[in-house]
């Protein structure tokens, strides 16, 4: 996008934020009834929902993947045709679907407890609805409220947010536009309590001086990010803790 | 509440000694609908509706395509439904299950038969330039009735719709888009469908959950439009009816018809 200041001189980003500062974050619980555990997060323009299953008995087909000692994870990415600006049909089983779940499932297996459940699966199911930059940060927050509402164990709670290089400085939480710029791109999911990284991966070209300053903004987003997470999962439980006295 | 569970068949009957419903709702009595319009921004027009519990959303997105031979002065709009595993454990992870695929042939025939949007209407050029509306309808919750929910979603979505305005340069023959102007299409008809489903053969219930939709029989599904006209009946497999139940139905569906079109027009602005 020529032209376009992806960092102002004043130090404003395209949509008017500061680089250490994340979009607008909407959070919910237990949106559906269907789904064990369900969330639905807006972050910005980026809308996501997170619907799990289990544990539970194996699929049929699935036979095969059954451990006798720990779970298996089983994710679904699927990302609507009216999410970006350009429809897109997205084939059930494309390349970056099966990339973007692939990614999703290993970072919850490296979360979920998996020990305590023998013999079964966790499904986990992720919509895109409108996709604004950041997709695999805001699936991981989304999956991981679900994971929370639908009583799964886990070691701590997943925390996700991207960072790019503008200019010198690392900006934080970067939407579509910021995307398709030519910058690099790194997002990271951490287990915030542990002060752990779980995944990582980096788009594009990045000196290797300018990597800690980045990793620090980075991590620096997820720890706010969790901040908001915990206080909605709390506000949740507040609300679920009232029906159950007053009934 | 377990012997609803481990017996469903045998509680059901129970409630409806009483006339009623383990929801609390009479036989002919629907669920609680929520519509809400225009919350996808990188959609031309979007609706999402919450039938109870059952949730759909629907995305429209419009493109430009060339008219197809029969039609040159027409444009196309295509739905399109996804039941996916998301939505409840019914559903496996797979290729489209066989209800989705009944909605969207449904979806299509509604259409076709009712001319919500009239499709002369999305031509820019004859012969040469036509919108083509791809209706995507996602189903995020299921309990029961998802047909019900995504003509609702469907029609609301259409409504729904902005496109910019695009003339056809003289001269070079070239598609010029403004951006700047968009405008609605007008929408006619306003339909609205109710389903109905048979229990052991002698009670008509409108509107079941998936629980209900699981121990009961044959569907019928009446869509009626602003005027009290009927559009679209389809009565799917099950029980014979006798033709005073198919009335009853008909009577039902034309008065859940009027109350459904007062949040078309609620959000119609």
């Amino acid at each position: 996008m020529a032209g376009l200041e992806l960092l102002s001189d004043q130090g404003y980003r395209i949509d008017g934020r500061k680089p250490d500062e994340l979009r607008r974050i909407r959070c919910k619980l237990g949106v559906f009834t269907q789904a064990d555990g369900s969330a639905y997060i807006e972050q910005g323009n980026t809308k996501v929902l997170a619907a799990i299953y289990g544990p539970r008995e194996a699929d049929q087909n699935m036979r095969n993947q059954i451990c006798h000692d720990k779970c298996f994870l089983n994710c679904e990415y699927t990302q609507a045709t009216f999410s970006t600006a350009e429809r897109k049909h997205r084939s059930r089983g494309d390349r970056k679907g099966q990339d973007m779940s692939t990614h999703i499932k290993q970072t919850f297996e490296a979360t979920i407890q998996t020990s305590l459940y023998p013999r079964s699966q966790i499904d986990i199911y992720l919509q895109v609805l409108q996709a604004d930059g950041s997709n695999y940060c805001a699936c991981i927050n989304a999956a991981s409220l679900a994971l929370i509402d639908a009583g799964i164990a886990m070691k701590d709670y997943v925390c996700a947010c991207s960072a790019s290089l503008t200019k010198g400085k690392p900006v934080i939480d970067i939407n579509h536009v910021e995307e398709s710029s030519d910058c690099a791109e790194l997002s990271v999911a951490i287990l915030p309590k542990l002060d752990q990284i779980v995944y990582s991966e980096l788009n594009g070209r990045l000196h290797a001086n300018e990597l800690p300053d980045v990793i620090d903004a980075v991590v620096r987003g997820c720890k706010d990010l969790f901040v908001v997470m915990d206080r909605t999962v709390r506000e949740h439980l507040e609300e679920t803790a009232t029906t159950f006295t007053h009934s | 509440m377990e012997l609803l569970n481990l017996q469903p068949v045998e509680s059901y009957k129970t409630f409806l000694k009483e006339n009623i419903r383990p929801d609390g709702r009479e036989l002919m009595e629907t669920r609680q609908t929520v519509l809400n319009v225009g919350s996808i921004s990188t959609a031309d027009g979007s609706a999402l509706v919450k039938l109870g519990e059952t949730m759909v959303i629907c995305g429209v997105k419009a493109e430009l395509t060339i008219p197809s031979a029969e039609d040159p002065g027409k444009g196309i709009v295509v739905p399109n439904m996804e039941m996916s595993a998301l939505c409840s454990s019914h559903f496996k992870p797979g290729p489209p299950s066989e209800q989705a695929q009944v909605i969207t042939k449904f979806l299509d025939n509604l259409l076709k038969s009712c001319t919500v949007i009239d499709t002369a209407d999305l031509c820019v050029m004859k012969d040469k330039l036509v919108w083509v509306l791809y209706c995507d309808l996602i189903c995020l919750n299921y309990d029961g009735n998802a047909l019900d929910a995504s003509v609702l979603a469907l029609i609301a979505a259409l409504q729904n719709v902005k496109i910019p305005e695009v003339t056809v340069d003289d001269e070079s023959g070239l598609p010029h888009t403004n951006m700047e102007v968009k405008k609605a299409f007008a929408t006619r008809g306003m339909p609205c469908a109710t389903t109905f489903t048979v229990f052991d053969g002698s009670h008509i219930i409108a509107d079941p959950t998936l629980k209900e939709e699981d121990i009961t029989e044959g569907n019928i599904t009446v869509v009626t439009d602003e005027h009290d006209n009927l559009i679209y009946v389809q009565r799917q497999g099950g029980l014979a009816m006798p033709e005073a139940e198919m009335q009853k139905c008909v009577k039902r569906a034309v008065e859940h018809g009027s109350e459904m079109r007062k949040l078309y027009l609620a959000v119609a602005s």
